[in-house]
């Protein structure tokens, strides 16, 4: 079968080192499928039957395709958000706090405002924006005004948030709803007013917010920002040559700030319309999170920080969490897809860290030769 | 040459004449190709830096070869082959080589918290308690005050006198080899031209010595040198007073001052490591004054904040163009139009044809040569890396074109066009200025020759009237 793929790939006219490329990656992800059959082997189900689930609950039973769409937006705005930080060579891995954050602050207008309104649903949406981005902007002060690595701060700013959050739920005259007559049990908000939520799109029984339409708004957009624009211009040189970048020009304040506020903007984004989305019941709480940021970090990892990559990658990831609920179902441990998906990741890292490796031991070579 | 038990040589010479790796042959670094090497009588084949141990020859590097995070009695006893370690044995060595020769210092100091000199002493002891007994110094003052250098030299003496061994001083400051040896021995090109006993020589001797010149190579140059290029014409750029404080607390430049004036050449000459490259950074916006002024045109620019220098009107060739002039993982046409995007673009947004239109223009125009103006930077050889920085440079029509070391690793053809290329930008009234520790480079383009030395101007001549003793003496820092 290698043969087979190998003529057929070499017909393809790429240049040698794309092909080499494309090469590792399907030997890549063969390796990862592999392994992941062998463990769900292991754990005593067949790997047929688990395919089958999650193909099955990720697109095949009646409206779960639109499931899958739903978990793509948050998902797709928070990639697209840190591929604008690591363009400038900035690395935010806080987006998980950054969306609680942008979350909580759209709760204060969404949850608290009666009866909402399309206005109050604009606002909130802008103001979950604005904290995520004050969130990472905290992180970008302390940098630039106290040295201290960002990939530090956004990370504990992550621990931070969530507390935070949580401490918002502990109080009547926050965010919690407080419930008369009886104990609260459940610290979670009001369910977000009916007229401030996002349009639900209903196609053959597939749910999903407008929020799907709007993520890919917002990738086209950045894709076009980041490649057409001289602000694009800009980030690239900062994050690609620093230096170069000073002498010719472009601050690093001002330019770097902007990048880790427009990457806390979009993880806020994320948060406030997954709540005005619908997502558990319109209701906030402080799990509300649940981890969707951290695999938003990881959809721009694996998409190499383009916004339109981003954009197939986060539906195989939502398609991923979608079909994990029916692993469960069939008898199979849904941490497994946790694994799957991990094994995934780190295939499709290895290519372009092997060919990056090569490029440079080739480059080497050719000075040793000069010498 | 010859090394006698107790005296010390001093080794002078130019960038690139051959004292260094003359030294790494003899401590095993470099393997010879022909020749041969004799200690007391016997002939030795050095094979490696162990070896040379062995045979009780050692050197004090230049850069310092100590472990930051470790303390001073771990740095010492660091290679030793045993599968002990004794603290309590290396601490007292330490106490003892260090009482012996004035090199006192805390054994349990962590070696990151130390000054330049204090490392220098570790070095020493690290080097002393093996008994060499050929002692080499790389360039041994080049990180030390006044005072540390003196004392090093005491110590230098004590240790040749008391071990009847020898010691060799690489050097290319005249006035510490005239102070601290007994015996110079001069290379040039790789080949040993003089050797004298101090005593009996001058500076003006060795200056001339070092920086010696056949009369040919300066003869072939009076077709290019422009008489009188630039007196009169406007100052385009004026230096005054700038002064540059490193982090770690020295200073790199010390009131450095000078001018270039429209349509002429300026060379900078200068061994390396005199604060050429915090002068080039000051004038790329990549370091902050502490204090002094830059102006261009007679106007103050605020040095520090990105990109002033270049909208002022400085383009620079940076000597690592990796470092500061281009960025590897762009495409051509998007490194030509680094400094210039406002003419590529409208409200904010690129317009690509137009870049890669312009891009175009500049590739025939300098001759760069790469299959599109689209292909990444780095797929280009060093030359053509070099017309694109350079390209970019002119294309905004610069009044202070700087360019750093701008020779350096290409070959003949490109250095050519390079020299050409900056007689061009001066005749077309940009004010150049040259930085580069190659003599010959400064000579064959330069209008005016400055000095540069431990971060200040010290001296200045007109090409046409050069005064090569002088010359040399200002590079070697002798007043």
């Amino acid at each position: 079968m290698n043969m087979v793929l190998r003529s057929a790939i070499g017909r393809l006219r790429f240049g040698s080192d794309q092909r080499e490329l494309a090469l590792l990656y399907v030997a890549c992800l063969v390796g990862a499928l592999l392994i992941s059959l062998l463990l769900i082997e292991f754990n005593g189900s067949s790997w047929s039957r688990a395919v089958n689930a999650l193909v099955d609950g990720a697109f095949q039973s009646p409206g779960r395709w639109g499931e899958t769409l739903r978990r793509t937006a948050p998902l797709l705005v928070v990639a697209v958000g840190s591929s604008v930080a690591t363009k400038a060579g900035i690395v935010n891995i806080g987006q998980e706090g950054q969306l609680l954050v942008g979350a909580m602050g759209g709760a204060f207008i969404l949850t608290l405002v009666q009866p909402g309104t399309p206005i109050m649903l604009v606002l909130g949406i802008a103001l979950g924006a604005v904290a995520g981005a004050l969130w990472a902007g905290l992180a970008g002060v302390l940098w630039y005004w106290r040295r201290i690595p960002i990939v530090l701060s956004t990370l504990l700013l992550v621990y931070l948030a969530s507390q935070m959050a949580a401490f918002t739920l502990t109080r009547g005259a926050l965010l919690l709803n407080v419930v008369p007559g009886e104990p609260n049990r459940l610290l979670q908000s009001a369910a977000v007013a009916s007229g401030s939520r996002l349009g639900i799109i209903e196609v053959f029984g597939n749910r999903f917010s407008l929020s799907v339409p709007i993520a890919l708004v917002i990738a086209l957009a950045f894709s076009w920002l980041l490649s057409r624009t001289t602000w694009g211009f800009r980030l690239k040189v900062l994050g690609l040559n620093s230096r170069t970048a000073q002498r010719a020009g472009v601050s690093h304040f001002r330019y770097g700030m902007s990048a880790i506020l427009v990457s806390g903007a979009m993880a806020g984004t994320a948060g406030a319309m997954m709540l005005a989305g619908g997502e558990s019941q319109y209701k906030f709480s402080s799990g509300f999170s649940s981890s969707v940021g951290w695999d938003g970090l990881l959809v721009s990892l694996v998409a190499r920080n383009s916004p339109i990559l981003a954009v197939p990658v986060a539906v195989v990831f939502a398609a991923l969490r979608s079909g994990s609920m029916f692993l469960s179902v069939a008898g199979i441990e849904a941490v497994l897809v946790d694994v799957v998906r991990a094994l995934l990741v780190v295939a499709l890292f290895i290519p372009p860290a092997i060919s990056e490796l090569r490029r440079k031991r080739r480059a080497m070579a050719r000075q040793t030769e000069r010498i | 040459m010859v090394l006698e038990a107790g005296r010390i040589y001093g080794i002078l010479g130019q960038n690139g004449a051959g004292k260094s790796t003359l030294m790494k042959i003899l401590i095993g670094l470099v393997t010879l190709d022909s020749g041969e090497i004799y200690m007391d009588g016997q002939r030795v084949l050095v094979k490696s830096p162990q070896h040379a141990a062995d045979l009780g020859i050692g050197m004090v590097h230049q850069h310092f070869s100590l472990v930051d995070a470790l303390t001073v009695w771990e740095n010492v006893v660091l290679g030793d082959r045993s599968n002990r370690l004794d603290a309590a044995r290396a601490r007292t060595i330490v106490a003892e080589i260090g009482g012996r020769y004035g090199l006192e210092i805390d054994p349990d100091s962590c070696v990151g918290s130390l000054t330049a000199g204090q490392r220098q002493r570790v070095e020493i002891i690290k080097c002393l308690r093996r008994n060499p007994r050929v002692l080499i110094f790389d360039e041994p003052t080049s990180v030390l005050t006044m005072e540390e250098s003196e004392q090093l030299f005491a110590v230098l003496r004590q240790v040749v006198r008391d071990e009847g061994g020898t010691a060799a001083l690489v050097s290319h400051r005249l006035e510490e080899v005239l102070q601290a040896t007994d015996d110079v021995v001069i290379m040039r090109d790789g080949r040993i031209v003089a050797e004298m006993p101090t005593s009996g020589s001058s500076l003006d001797e060795l200056a001339r010595a070092m920086v010696g010149r056949d009369v040919r190579l300066h003869t072939s140059d009076a077709h290019h040198m422009r008489h009188g290029a630039g007196a009169g014409s406007d100052v385009v750029l004026r230096l005054s007073g700038v002064t540059v404080t490193s982090r770690r607390g020295g200073t790199v430049l010390d009131g450095l001052s000078l001018t270039v004036r429209a349509g002429e050449i300026v060379g900078v000459a200068g061994t390396e490591g005199n604060g050429q490259r915090v002068l080039a950074d000051v004038l790329s916006s990549l370091c902050k004054v502490t204090t002094g002024t830059v102006e261009v045109g007679g106007v103050a620019v605020e040095t520090g904040r990105a990109g002033a220098m270049a909208a002022a009107g400085i383009g620079v060739v940076p000597e690592d163009r990796h470092d500061s002039g281009c960025v590897l993982d762009m495409t051509v046409a998007e490194n030509l139009m680094l400094t210039s995007l406002d003419r590529v673009s409208s409200r904010g947004a690129l317009d690509r044809p137009a870049m890669r239109k312009s891009a175009e223009r500049l590739i025939s125009q300098f001759g760069v040569s790469c299959p599109s103006p689209d292909v990444p930077m780095w797929t280009l050889s060093g030359g053509n890396q070099q017309r694109v920085v350079l390209a970019r440079e002119l294309s905004v029509r610069p009044k202070v074109l700087v360019a750093a070391q701008p020779m350096r690793g290409l070959d003949v053809s490109a250095i050519e066009y390079m020299g050409d290329r900056l007689r061009e930008a001066a005749n077309a009234g940009v004010g150049v200025l040259l930085i580069s520790s190659e003599l010959d480079e400064i000579l064959h383009l330069a209008d005016r020759i400055v000095v540069i030395y431990k971060g200040a101007i010290v001296g200045e001549m007109r090409n046409e009237a050069v005064d090569m003793t002088r010359l040399g003496m200002l590079i070697g820092g002798a007043t």
